[in-house]
């Protein structure tokens, strides 16, 4: 009885998860063997590997695997991560007023809903938009951003969205680091960058893996960032796995194929998931 | 038991019992409600559908007392449209009484199960007798039932604006005889007009259907010998590949695009590229030609979004010619929207009450005019009222002649997609003509389970 | 070195504010286009002051119908979450078992799984089920899909409350439930502000769930409605849309400033996903 009432409070959280997370889950693996269609087919039949076998021949699917890939590295190791990492770092060193203010403005990006960041980044990344106009005003050449570098743009939006994370998590880490530690160094003459390279960086290196871990994750899932600025055209020029998934699921109508996609997704984010959890063993 | 047992005892209950009533209970649409889903111009300021129904239902629940019609419009692009639909179509929670379907996908639903058979109905209703033959077939199952009421036709051409001709020195009556004069008149538009679009063609995933339709099957019934569908051969019943005329028509787009005698492409392939041509582009003369529908007036009649009153002075209409001129001359291609009873529909005896409300002579009659439609009722045709009421009918009717029909097999929207996204590859110019040609052709063996053939 | 030390804070100070007028710009943009009476895409001072694009969209149908979906959506679906994560974070946080590191390890898992991907069996399986275009399955999904986090941070934030005072209101006949509620909660005041903002604004913003799993018009929260209303790009009122993205935003970041203000930084977070 006592055994029963500590583990009973776990039971709403349980069965929640159970019915609307791992249900979910056990069907995907079922559907992604079938070949269900949204429309033209009266009765679906199960396919084997058939859904895995087409994805790998489907020029469309390694376009939207190596968009991804594009994606997740610009976004999220280079652009998220670094440019996290280096406000954190100046935010020590600046004044307050400064340092308040970046940070209001970088995390208001980041609270703003999804799909109006993406109406804004649509706006500044536009033909008419505000980038455009002020590269007229340097005298440097125009682009039609979401045209000819759609990737670049919904990648640079996905920066503006989401560094903020980066940055709080670094911030945090940073303040952990014994004050003594950087002075002593200073001391010893050692300079910004070889301090940063010798002795911070390898201070908060659990910190950066579990950030990058986290930022991949969240970057390999966004969908309706692009799906408003881009649609994931043009062409498929934008179109990464999630967007893929919709597009085959619903537009194309092949349910199963879109799932045996979703299922590929759910596979890689699970490894990552994994690499995730050893960097955090010693924790729980 | 504690209190936090009972309380998580308690939780866990109403989940699951939430979770288990979620299953067992039906649509909850009362018996006297109509639920009727229908497509919402994206163009906020386009109603004629919305205004059109609301007259129709204020009529009706006239008529039924106690019944009452609720709309569920839908307001997105074409090709989001359909998705909906079929979304909404799969689950009886979710299935409207009606719905409104164009013709090219309801093979696909039929064979879906998503529709259901109007024949007991059709049977007892006089009024079927006045539907032209192609309209009664065009909603018509493999299985030989009609699971549609088609509520009119339309026809493709060229729309060209006066206003840029005579900038561009060409003559008020034009009429091309081959694609070559098109593609000439663009590039004179093109040269001597700046800040016009020479050549509007649809292309691409995002305008769906359109650009398939209005875009590349205008030409591609143009090629070859116009004999036979260059789509779907229908004696061994499978899909062609991708032949001359395939390629020849892809070039044209091509050329279109390569040379800017069309839209930017970043616009072309914007989902709501269409709205911003009816709505705008067009009456501000910012389009040269337009390869279009016939039902494009319907925006710019009085309150109707966009007034135009002078639209027959400013813009002129000629036909799509054949490649190279050869007979019969002209290309044009027919669809058509249709309104449809969900098999998982709650009311389908109510809904079939409401289309034949929408179907009187009278309202049939206000609403070919109001969206500028092609009648596929021959009562309609012959009332003088109806064939006066717009500049253009005369021209789009005289069309139904040697129009084409699509070979809307249940496989056709994917058939559709996939020249879709070979016009877009050729647009964009990430793929050559070669190609995008052969992807075609291998995504169309996917999409049919190998049902094809090469010609 | 006083000197050295200005002019690198002087440095940072230029960099951090470079940063803050790239990042500003989008915001600007909106913020400018709502009150301008001819707004178009680019960033810049109106002509003239205006509310009319504010006027415009406070309609049922634009603004007041969705944000009350919303509300519904994201409310009770925080609510549900902050419940179950508060019962389930109790037994993980106070007592020994051998189930608990097996749990925490599959709740991190979960943290990390993409749930974009599953959004499309979930829509397979909500046709089944019948639950698909329901306010509550969409809110359980939500619960569900932000569960695993909110009871990790739960628990962080539960271990930070010493036990003795629960030790304490046992030894005077106490339940578990009500040393949760009575102790263990109000202590944890602040952690507790976070796991709800935290789902909450997660929900708020949230697209492609009620995307997928709502259907009727008249059910749509904001994230969607803004979408199908403002999608059609080549006839849109940008001051309009602009409007309704800072009538739709404010709320979330009232309540971002509302708990970093409590947390003094809101860096609290930050700290607490840190690992």
């Amino acid at each position: 009885m006592r055994r029963l009432t500590r583990v009973l409070p776990l039971a709403p959280a349980v069965v929640l998860l159970l019915l609307f997370l791992a249900g979910p889950i056990a069907y995907c693996v079922y559907i992604a063997f079938t070949d269900l269609q949204l429309t033209g087919q009266a009765h679906a039949s199960f396919v084997g590997f058939g859904n895995f076998r087409h994805a790998f021949h489907d020029a469309e699917f390694r376009n939207a695997v190596w968009l991804t890939l594009v994606f997740t590295v610009l976004s999220s190791l280079v652009g998220q991560n670094t440019l996290g990492l280096a406000l954190a770092a100046l935010m020590k060193r600046a004044s307050k007023p400064v340092r308040t203010l970046t940070g209001g403005v970088v995390i208001t990006a980041w609270v703003l809903p999804e799909v109006v960041a993406g109406f804004l980044l649509y706006a500044f990344f536009r033909r008419e938009g505000t980038l455009n106009a002020l590269l007229d005003w340097l005298h440097l050449p125009r682009q039609n951003w979401l045209f000819t570098l759609p990737v670049l743009a919904v990648s640079f939006a996905n920066v503006w969205r989401g560094t903020a994370f980066s940055m709080l998590v670094y911030s945090a880490a940073l303040d952990e680091i014994p004050s003594e530690i950087t002075e002593a160094a200073e001391v010893d003459g050692a300079g910004g960058w070889r301090r940063m390279w010798h002795i911070t960086l390898p201070m908060i290196r659990r910190s950066i893996g579990t950030n990058l871990m986290l930022n991949t994750l969240q970057t390999l899932s966004v969908f309706g960032l692009i799906w408003v600025m881009t649609r994931g055209g043009p062409g498929n020029r934008s179109q990464t796995l999630p967007l893929f998934m919709y597009e085959q699921a619903f537009q194309n109508s092949m349910i199963g194929y879109g799932t045996a996609v979703a299922l590929l997704l759910l596979v890689v984010g699970s490894l990552f998931s994994v690499v995730y959890l050893r960097l955090l063993r010693t924790e729980v | 038991m504690r209190p936090t047992a009972a309380l998580s005892a308690l939780l866990t209950a109403a989940l699951a019992a939430t979770a288990l009533t979620g299953c067992g209970s039906g649509s909850g649409s009362s018996p006297n409600t109509l639920k009727v889903s229908y497509k919402q111009s994206t163009d906020n300021s386009v109603k004629v559908m919305d205004t059109y129904l609301a007259g129709v239902k204020k009529e009706f629940e006239k008529k039924y007392p106690g019944k009452k019609v609720e709309f569920v419009p839908i307001k997105a692009p074409d090709s989001e449209y359909y998705t909906k639909v079929q979304q909404m179509l799969r689950s009886p929670r979710t299935a409207p009484d009606l719905v409104y379907e164009d013709t090219f996908l309801i093979n696909s639903d039929i064979t879906s199960g998503y529709l259901k058979p109007l024949d007991p109905y059709l049977a007892k209703w006089p009024d079927w007798n006045q539907f032209i033959g192609t309209a009664k077939a065009a909603a018509r199952g493999q299985d030989g039932k009609t699971y549609g009421v088609p509520d009119g036709t339309d026809t493709r051409g060229l729309w060209f604006d006066r206003r840029v001709f005579a900038k561009a020195g060409l003559p008020a009556d034009w009429q091309p005889k081959t694609w070559a004069d098109v593609l000439a008149a663009a590039r004179t538009i093109k040269q001597k007009v700046p800040g016009v679009t020479p050549l509007n063609v649809y292309t691409g995933k995002p305008a769906g259907e359109r650009s398939t339709m209005q875009g590349f099957e205008m030409l591609l019934y143009g090629t070859g010998q116009g004999t036979s569908d260059p789509l779907y051969d229908s004696a061994t019943k499978k899909w062609i590949t991708a032949g001359q005329g395939f390629k020849d028509a892809l070039t044209f787009v091509e050329t279109v695009y390569k040379e800017k005698l069309g839209p930017d492409v970043s616009d072309a392939l914007d989902p709501n590229f269409a709205t911003t041509v009816n709505g705008e582009l067009l009456p501000q003369g910012k389009i040269g030609i337009d390869l279009d529908g016939s039902w494009l007036p319907q925006a710019w009649l009085a309150g109707s979004g966009h007034d135009w009153p002078d639209w027959s002075k400013q813009l002129g209409l000629a036909y799509m010619p054949t490649q190279n001129g050869q007979a019969p001359g002209k290309v044009s291609m027919s669809g058509g929207w249709t309104w449809a009873v969900p098999a998982k529909a709650g009311n389908p005896d109510l809904a079939f009450d409401f289309i034949k409300a929408m179907q009187s002579e009278a309202n049939a009659k206000k609403w070919y005019i109001a969206n500028s439609g092609i009648s596929v009722r021959k009562d309609v045709a012959k009332d003088p009222s109806y064939a006066t009421a717009q500049p253009g009918i005369k021209f789009f009717t005289d069309l139904v002649a040697t129009t084409h029909y699509r070979p809307a097999y249940p496989a056709y929207p994917k058939v559709s997609t996939a020249v879709q996204e070979a016009m877009e590859g050729v647009t964009t110019g990430d793929a050559s003509v070669e190609k995008a040609a052969s992807a075609y052709d291998s995504t169309l063996k996917d999409v049919t389970g190998g049902q094809v053939i090469q010609k | 070195m006083p000197r050295k030390h200005a002019s690198r804070r002087l440095a940072a100070d230029v960099c951090l504010l470079l940063v803050t007028v790239a990042f500003g710009l989008p915001l600007a943009w909106v913020v400018l286009s709502s009150v301008d009476p001819h707004a178009d895409l680019r960033v810049r001072v109106p002509g003239g002051l205006t509310l009319a694009n504010f006027d415009a969209v406070l309609t049922p149908d634009i603004t007041y119908t969705p944000l009350l979906n919303s509300l519904i959506l994201c409310g009770g679906g925080t609510a549900l979450t902050v419940a179950c994560a508060a019962l389930a974070a109790y037994p993980l946080s106070r007592f020994r078992s051998r189930l608990n590191r097996p749990f925490l390890l599959t709740i991190l898992f979960a943290t990390s799984l993409p749930i974009t991907a599953i959004m499309v069996p979930v829509y397979a399986l909500f046709v089944r089920v019948n639950l698909i275009d329901t306010l509550q399955g969409t809110i359980f999904f939500f619960a569900a899909s932000q569960l695993p986090f909110a009871v990790w941070l739960m628990k962080n934030f539960m271990d930070g409350v010493p036990k003795e005072l629960e030790e304490a209101a046992w030894t005077d006949g106490a339940s578990s439930l009500q040393s949760l509620v009575r102790i263990v909660l109000p202590l944890m005041g602040p952690g507790l502000a976070v796991v709800t903002v935290f789902s909450f604004v997660m929900m708020w913003g949230n697209f492609f769930v009620p995307f997928m799993l709502l259907l009727t018009p008249d059910q749509m929260p904001a994230s969607v409605s803004i979408n199908d209303f403002f999608g059609n790009r080549g006839m849109v009122a940008y001051g309009q849309l602009a409007a309704f993205s800072v009538i739709y935003s404010t709320p979330v970041i009232l309540l971002y400033i509302l708990v970093a203000r409590r947390l003094g930084g809101g860096f609290a977070l930050g700290g607490a996903v840190k690992g």
